[in-house]
């Protein structure tokens, strides 16, 4: 049956520390909008976002968790179906840097995804604390993609990274998933 | 261009199946070239086009939708195409915003979903489950509350049929999702919140009883659907805390998320298999401690109200058992944590009432002491793992006792769900962890080793008296043994006054079966028992042997604790009650006799004054005696008896009314210093009392024959740091004597008697045993001459010089001390010195 409106299905889940920008990452994505004053997310957030690669349609179920502590426990039972993970950080928050060791650990647990870092609000690029280049060495090791964004200022560009960096690598790391095998509407 | 691919294909479809109808294959042919042409779609499209009307404010075309349902009716196998062309319409009305038309689709689809036989509807249900989930997947509140109420529908309905490839893992992650929606508008908020609830429950109820789905237990769907209804449970229930007006509050009465969660978790719990149950409450636990949400303790104990009420009741212990793991795993918590889930515990433990303990009872138990233990420790030393920061320290002492007394609670609860049998199993494993000094329980040199030890007395002295609180035993015998109250006896002799208490509190709650003993909280000497009321049942056969048994046992130990002198007023109240609640339940004639002898030795504690008992302490004991003798008096109704108490008493109140309660047990004392020089006429006598019962038929003999406790020699080494030494020996005493003193009446004048013959019969045999291996042995290493100097001797000789030995050795003891220890079962401590002295002599010539 021909009727589905996509060709591929694939969710895809933001996790970083709170506060360092993930919402507004997928604001911007998905309505090409930022939320100013955008509060601190409860739970997990939704959105849909169907682009076309290569004649394909992809529809991407972004599961938007929150960062604080306390749902710590809902937003992982996220993680394990997810077919691609983004761990956001903040390039003018060492904090949220140092952090990343912590949430690839607690990756580890529930997932096995191959993982994208994202460094958001290079708008803010004279308070960085995060260096372009300690971010892409600590990528490298482990075998992460690596890019810097800003959800603000977000020129095309900067956009069509994300929306690349989101949809394209997935078909060729072998786990492309069809809407027959994905089971969600089924 | 849509037109042509939904129409081609189920089209495709039809031509693969087989049996095609022609106009059908017409309209493939057709369908392409002109999309518009009515005539040759397939009637059930005509059907469902049919339905909607021109301008999507008019609704549901009804005559229209009357016949669809006709139709589907008699032509189920359509269902499908029925299904997946109305699924197709509406994703394309939902991209194109035409909500109207959405509205429709899903009515029409309900209503279809309705109509139609459990059988058929598995045909139908793939194109409406993806109508759901476009409709889920929409940002607008109203079509994601428009697909929640349809899945809801849908939810009701029993389907007989499995369908093995439906997953709902979208729906469980939507649902949940929805369920922290954090929308600007309230309303909306709150509106979309119970629509993921309801989409929750939705999908539990489809799934929890098919086993051939997915399995909604798996950690995966639980960790998502508990956290997201307690997260209702617990937000609205702040929100609701401050409702600006109560017009809103009424309105949100009527249904609440919080309500609905609430509902929604019981209904979930109440399915849980067995195997479910570890699934569904660890994430109440994780959610709890993510939140900290057991420190105000209110959320957290209605959360475990909710589940142990909605749980299968014989699953209750499994919820248990979770809790005492999760307190485990929190050791090193702060304590205001740890008590947080102890208190749920104890609640838990309430309710679950039988079903709360499960089939490990004293590992449960086990685990609470261990969380004492672990509790004292993090208080003695400030720090979870040595090496402290000072400046926490007083908060974390006092927040370790709010979770030690929380703690002892809840092993009261715990104990207070069990049968009897095994109240007293628990008991005595409680007893056994007491550390005592003899036992090799972990003492530890050192004032803080002192200090730790004293304090973990303290703590499980005061879940043993929880427990005992609660206890309900007919048999005194079975309740107490031996073990038990041997050690329970011997802390009683320890120098804590605190520790004291405890024991004497502990024996109190054991032996008023029938809540006489608040009665007797206050000393006093009421001149009409009748005003107690007391509850009075006749001594049991049991009790007269618990008393033959132990009796001597227990009037010892009160005598002794009436010696101390750092007795206060609740200890000599405690010795009342315990005193009268003796004998009340547990007396017959010869154990009154025996605790009016008691008494009366006691009253010569106070008067003769060996120990340098304090002004306060001897009026207390003349006191507590005359309020005893006083009611005992009364309870055996003998007129002269009576009277003769009486006397004494109003002579007290004239002369000395300081020796009376009534002048004691007050605030402020008042005390006479001179106390020495009291007439005969204040104090009870035992001549005197002794003639007057005798009278009545109670033994006289006995009667006048006066109280002295046992082994008095030993217990005046009393003021011992440690028990340990004296409890071997006393209980072996006790176990020994008891048989034979009982026949005999003075009890205490037969101590010699019985000694001599254990010591007869045990050291002439040990000896004998000894003399031979020293002979084997000198004849085996000593010298040639040695030896035919031996053999030249006389045996006779030796014989008899032997014989003198013996007599000498053993006759006269060396100590009393001495003399016990020998009794019982080292003899050779004390007799083979003397022998080993005298024996080479002996050889030698």
């Amino acid at each position: 049956m021909s009727m589905e409106d996509y060709d591929f299905l694939f969710k895809i889940v933001l996790i970083g520390n709170a506060g360092v920008g993930k919402t507004c990452l997928v604001r911007r994505f998905t309505q090409g909008l930022f939320p100013p004053g955008q509060g601190a997310t409860i739970g997990v957030d939704f959105m849909i976002k169907t682009v076309e690669i290569n004649g394909e349609k992809v529809k991407l179920q972004i599961w938007d968790t929150a960062g604080q502590e306390r749902f710590r426990s809902i937003t992982q039972s996220y993680y394990r179906s997810a077919n691609a993970l983004i761990l956001t950080y903040d390039i003018t928050c060492e904090e949220s840097f140092r952090c990343l060791p912590e949430w690839l650990r607690e990756i580890e647990q529930y997932a096995s995804n191959k993982l994208t870092v994202l460094g958001n609000k290079i708008d803010l690029a004279d308070k960085r604390e995060v260096s372009q280049q300690r971010a892409a060495e600590f990528s490298e090791a482990q075998d992460m993609y690596y890019l810097e964004t800003s959800a603000k200022e977000s020129d095309n560009a900067r956009q069509n990274t994300l929306e690349n960096n989101v949809s394209s690598p997935l078909p060729g790391e072998g786990k492309s998933i069809s809407y027959l095998t994905c089971c969600n509407f089924n | 261009m849509a037109l042509t691919t939904w129409a081609l294909g189920p089209a495709l479809r039809l031509c693969a199946a087989g049996p095609v109808c022609s106009w059908e294959m017409l309209h493939v042919a057709g369908a392409g070239v002109c999309g518009c042409c009515g005539a040759l779609r397939p009637r059930y499209k005509r059907l469902v086009d049919n339905i909607f009307p021109e301008d999507p404010e008019d609704g549901l075309v009804k005559t229209n939708m009357e016949k669809l349902t006709f139709y589907a009716l008699s032509a189920p196998e359509k269902l499908d195409r029925i299904g997946a062309y109305l699924s197709e319409r509406l994703i394309r009305d939902v991209s194109r915003h035409r909500y109207g038309y959405v509205c429709i689709a899903m009515e029409a689809l309900d209503q279809l979903l309705m109509a139609c036989h459990c059988q058929s509807i598995n045909l139908f249900v793939e194109s409406f489950l993806k109508m759901v989930a476009k409709l889920l997947e929409s940002e607008k509140p109203n079509l994601q509350i428009l697909g929640t109420n349809s899945f809801v529908k849908f939810a009701n309905i029993e389907e007989d049929t499995p369908s093995y490839h439906r997953s709902y893992d979208f729906f469980v992650s939507r649902f949940s999702e929805m369920c922290h929606s954090s929308h600007d508008d309230l309303d909306i908020r709150t509106k979309i919140r119970m629509s993921g609830i309801k989409g929750l429950q939705g999908v539990v109820r489809k799934t929890v009883n098919d086993e051939l789905q997915a399995n909604i237990w798996d950690p995966q769907h639980m960790d998502k659907i508990v956290p997201s209804l307690l997260f209702n449970l617990q937000h609205v229930e702040e929100s609701e805390s401050r409702s600006p007006s109560p017009l809103q509050a009424t309105e949100k009465e009527k249904e609440s998320p919080t309500e609905l969660a609430e509902r929604c978790l019981r209904e979930l719990l109440g399915r849980a298999a067995y195997g479910n149950i570890k699934n569904a409450i660890k994430p109440v636990l994780i959610h709890l401690d993510n939140h900290s949400l057991w420190e105000p303790k209110i959320f957290a104990t209605c959360c475990f109200r909710i589940i142990m009420y909605s749980i299968q009741p014989q699953h209750s212990h499994l919820v248990i058992q979770q809790l005492l793991g999760h307190l485990d795993a929190n050791s090193k918590s702060a304590a205001t944590v740890r008590a947080g889930i102890v208190e749920v515990l104890s609640e838990a433990a309430v309710i679950a009432a039988s079903g709360s303990v499960g089939p490990t009872v004293l590992e449960v138990f086990n685990t609470l002491l261990r969380q004492l233990r672990l509790s004292i420790d993090y208080a003695l030393t400030g720090s979870y793992d040595c090496g402290a920061g000072v400046s926490t320290k007083i908060i974390k002492e006092h927040e370790e006792r709010m979770f030690q007394e929380a703690v002892i609670k809840t092993i009261g609860s715990f104990a207070s769900t069990l049968p009897t049998y095994q109240q007293s199993e628990v008991m005595v494993f409680i007893m056994n962890k007491v550390p005592l000094p003899s036992t090799q329980q972990s003492i530890e040199a050192g004032k803080a080793g002192e200090n730790r030890n004293r304090l973990t007395q303290i703590m499980l002295l005061k879940s043993l008296l929880q427990v005992s609180v609660g206890f309900q035993c007919s048999n005194m015998l079975t309740a107490l043994p031996s073990v038990f109250l041997d050690r329970l006896l011997s802390a009683a002799l320890m120098e804590d006054a605190e520790i004291r208490l405890f024991v004497l509190e502990i024996l109190i709650s054991f032996i008023d079966r029938h809540g006489n003993r608040q009665k007797f909280s206050t000393i006093s000497t009421i001149s009409d028992i009748s005003v107690l009321k007391l509850k009075v049942d006749k001594c049991s056969r049991q009790d007269t042997v618990f008393m033959k048994k132990h009796g001597q046992q227990l009037y010892r130990h009160i005598y002794l604790i009436c010696k101390e002198e750092s007795n206060v007023q609740a200890h000599y109240e405690a010795l009342y009650s315990m005193l009268m609640l003796i004998s009340i339940e547990l007396a017959n004639e010869e154990v009154m006799v025996d605790l009016i002898r008691l008494v009366l030795a006691v009253q010569e504690i106070a008067q003769i004054n060996e120990d340098n008992l304090t002004a306060y302490n001897r009026c207390a004991l003349f006191a507590l005696g005359a309020a005893y003798l006083n009611l005992i008096s009364q309870l055996t109704t003998v007129p002269t008896f009576c009277q003769h108490i009486h006397e004494v008493i109003e002579m007290r109140q004239k002369e000395a009314p300081y020796l009376l309660p009534e002048d004691v047990f007050v605030e402020r004392p008042r005390l006479s210093k001179s106390l020495d020089r009291l007439g005969p006429e204040v104090f009870f006598w035992q001549s005197k009392i002794s003639e007057v019962l005798g009278g009545s038929g109670y033994n006289s003999d006995r009667l006048s024959t006066p109280y002295v406790p046992q082994l008095t020699d030993e217990d005046r080494l009393s003021k011992r740091k440690s028990i340990g030494e004296t409890i071997s020996l006393q209980v072996e005493v006790e176990s020994r004597n008891s048989p034979e003193r009982e026949q005999r009446a003075p009890a205490e004048e037969i101590t010699y008697e019985t000694l001599k013959k254990a010591i007869d019969s045990v050291a002439v045999e040990e000896q004998e045993r000894e003399r031979r291996r020293q002979v084997v042995e000198k004849f085996q290493k000593a010298p040639f001459e040695e030896i035919a100097a031996h053999c030249g001797a006389r045996a006779t000789l030796l014989q008899s010089k032997l014989n003198q030995i013996f007599e000498i050795t053993i006759r006269p003891p060396p100590s009393p001390s001495g003399t016990i220890t020998a009794a019982y079962g080292q003899p050779q401590n004390h007799s083979i010195p003397v022998y080993e002295m005298k024996f080479p002599d002996l050889c030698v010539y």
